[in-house]
């Protein structure tokens, strides 16, 4: 949260604040500002080793995870809350060859983050001008709205505690100029590092150099539907996305929730109105009162208990037990 | 609290359940309203912060189901609208504006009782089935995880359901207090007097002393 640390590379000055009034508000007038920052997945050069699962458990002091043999060379069936970065293998057959789809398999740190455009808790989610979209959890009320928020199913909750957690991209390293522990522990330096503008520059020189090896399908990943990401892939199956358990066409902000981010200011007008309309009611017509008596019960006013003996001959002990007996069988 | 000519209007039971349903609709609508936009956020604080209030919020909803799903069972009957009920509701106007000698005659409840009565049964049908996928978005009843639209839908449905559920209950409120005086002591105590009803419940009334 703290706003133009020294010795940062961007500084952590915030753009966007969940569940605050205006969710994207103008820079503070002198905030400091740097480029934005992102990390590139080169997947023809990964080779599987998990080093960047591990790295990211002893940065971020995750708990070891048992897992078990289920036929696959990935290391846990899911990501959790205390696996944040999950290698995702998946064998399909491609013109005839066996191939190894493998996605890297974390937080995306999208630029329009479905995440935090859900999050009803106010500063639970923040996103930096470098573009990191970190989760808060002193603020985080575990409603979970963030996971099914996010496009990518990367969020998980932890029910023992109650909070919601994902890669924060090594926020503190960052913030101290490093690069994110992932990106420092790749043997084969399939994943980069530095800013947005360089990385895809980079991207793009990778997914020439791959159709030129014939990779004629190869891309880019950086989907224009949540405003690109901070975390993009090179695709060597460009035409596989669904294989790779990459949306082809993520969207951060469903149109019911943009829909609901305009209906809120309407509904809360609404139930003002409803309570003015009352007030205003209640000032024109008053109350209406039973003729022959005053408020009655507790509140009888001395009209009223004057006017009760009145009562007392037109409604006899009798009628009124059968009253009550009827009441009871309907 | 009785007093002599007073007649029975709602049972000891009726009476708590009308009251479980009450209080705890009013606590989902205030932190509902919370979780809804952020400068109503604070009034979390009031039921222990946000967390809290996520925590309560569904089960009190567990809580408000259960006691309207019991509501209905007592009260659907009753609440079927009849001849009388449309006459009644094409005087509405009168009925506002407190012109009593221009209302039809109603039973024990009047047409605007019974539609309030069909429509938070309806809501609170809309408050569960929009409500599961939100509380527990990971998948419930063996359905799967809810992801992206899915909730997102919900939780405007939910939403537009509680604002309307909010206005019939400021409504329900007013013309149960000061609006209409002696009518609260009937879901305090049970009773209401004779005068009250032959003003506001004239069929009833004149049922009630005839047998």
């Amino acid at each position: 949260m703290a706003q133009g640390t020294q010795g940062s590379q961007s500084g952590l000055a915030i753009r966007r604040i969940s569940a605050s009034p205006d969710p994207a508000p103008d820079r503070a007038p002198g905030a400091r500002t740097g480029p934005e920052l992102a990390k590139l997945i080169d997947i023809s050069r990964c080779i599987g080793c998990k080093g960047c699962e591990v790295a990211c458990k002893e940065w971020n002091e995750l708990g070891v995870e048992p897992t078990e043999n289920f036929g696959s060379m990935q290391s846990h069936r899911d990501l959790s809350p205390d696996t944040w970065l999950l290698m995702r293998f998946s064998e399909i057959e491609v013109d005839g060859d066996v191939q190894w789809l493998i996605k890297k398999d974390a937080c995306l740190h999208c630029e329009e983050p479905g995440c935090l455009y859900a999050c009803p808790a106010p500063g639970a989610i923040v996103q930096y001008e470098n573009g990191i979209v970190d989760f808060n959890h002193d603020q985080c009320i575990g409603c979970q709205l963030c996971v099914s928020g996010c496009p990518f199913d990367i969020p998980r909750f932890n029910p023992a505690t109650r909070k919601v957690y994902k890669c924060n991209m090594c926020v503190d390293r960052v913030e101290a100029g490093l690069e994110p522990a992932c990106v420092k522990t790749c043997p084969t330096n399939a994943i980069s590092w530095g800013t947005k503008e360089e990385m895809k520059a980079l991207g793009a020189k990778k997914v020439e150099g791959l159709q030129g090896r014939g990779f004629d399908n190869a891309t880019l990943y950086d989907p224009a539907g949540v405003g690109g990401t901070h975390m993009m892939y090179v695709v060597p199956h460009g035409d596989q996305l669904a294989e790779y358990d990459l949306p082809a066409d993520p969207i951060a902000s469903a149109g019911a929730l943009a829909a609901l981010g305009g209906l809120r200011k309407l509904g809360a007008s609404a139930l003002g109105l409803g309570l003015l309309a009352t007030a205003l009611h209640y000032l024109g017509f008053g109350p209406q009162e039973p003729e022959t008596e005053g408020l009655g019960g507790a509140e009888a006013v001395p009209v009223g208990a004057g006017s009760e003996p009145a009562g007392e001959g037109a409604g006899p002990e009798g009628s009124e037990a059968g009253g009550a007996g009827e009441t009871t069988d309907g | 609290m009785k007093h002599r000519g007073d007649l029975q209007r709602f049972t000891y039971g009726e009476r708590v359940i009308h009251w479980v349903a009450g209080l705890s609709f009013v606590f989902l609508l205030f932190t509902g309203l919370a979780f809804s936009h952020p400068r109503l956020f604070w009034i979390t604080t009031l039921v222990g912060g946000g967390p809290t209030a996520r925590v309560l919020h569904p089960w009190m909803g567990v809580l408000f189901t259960g006691s309207m799903a019991v509501m209905f069972l007592i009260w659907a009957k009753e609440m079927l609208i009849q001849d009388q009920d449309r006459a009644w509701l094409k005087a509405v106007k009168h009925y506002a504006v407190h012109d009593k000698d221009k209302v039809p005659p109603a039973g024990k409840y009047n047409a605007g009782q019974k539609l309030f009565f069909w429509s938070m049964a309806l809501l609170g049908v809309a408050y569960v089935v929009t409500g599961i996928p939100m509380w527990m978005p990971g998948g419930a009843l063996g359905l799967g995880p809810f992801y992206g639209g899915v909730v997102n839908g919900m939780r405007l449905v939910h939403y537009l359901s509680t604002v309307g559920g909010g206005l019939l209950l400021i409504v329900h409120v007013y013309l149960g207090t000061i609006a209409y005086p002696g009518t609260l002591r009937g879901m305090l105590y049970g009773s209401v007097s004779d005068a009250w009803a032959k003003l506001h419940h004239p069929l009833w009334q004149k049922d009630q002393s005839g047998s």
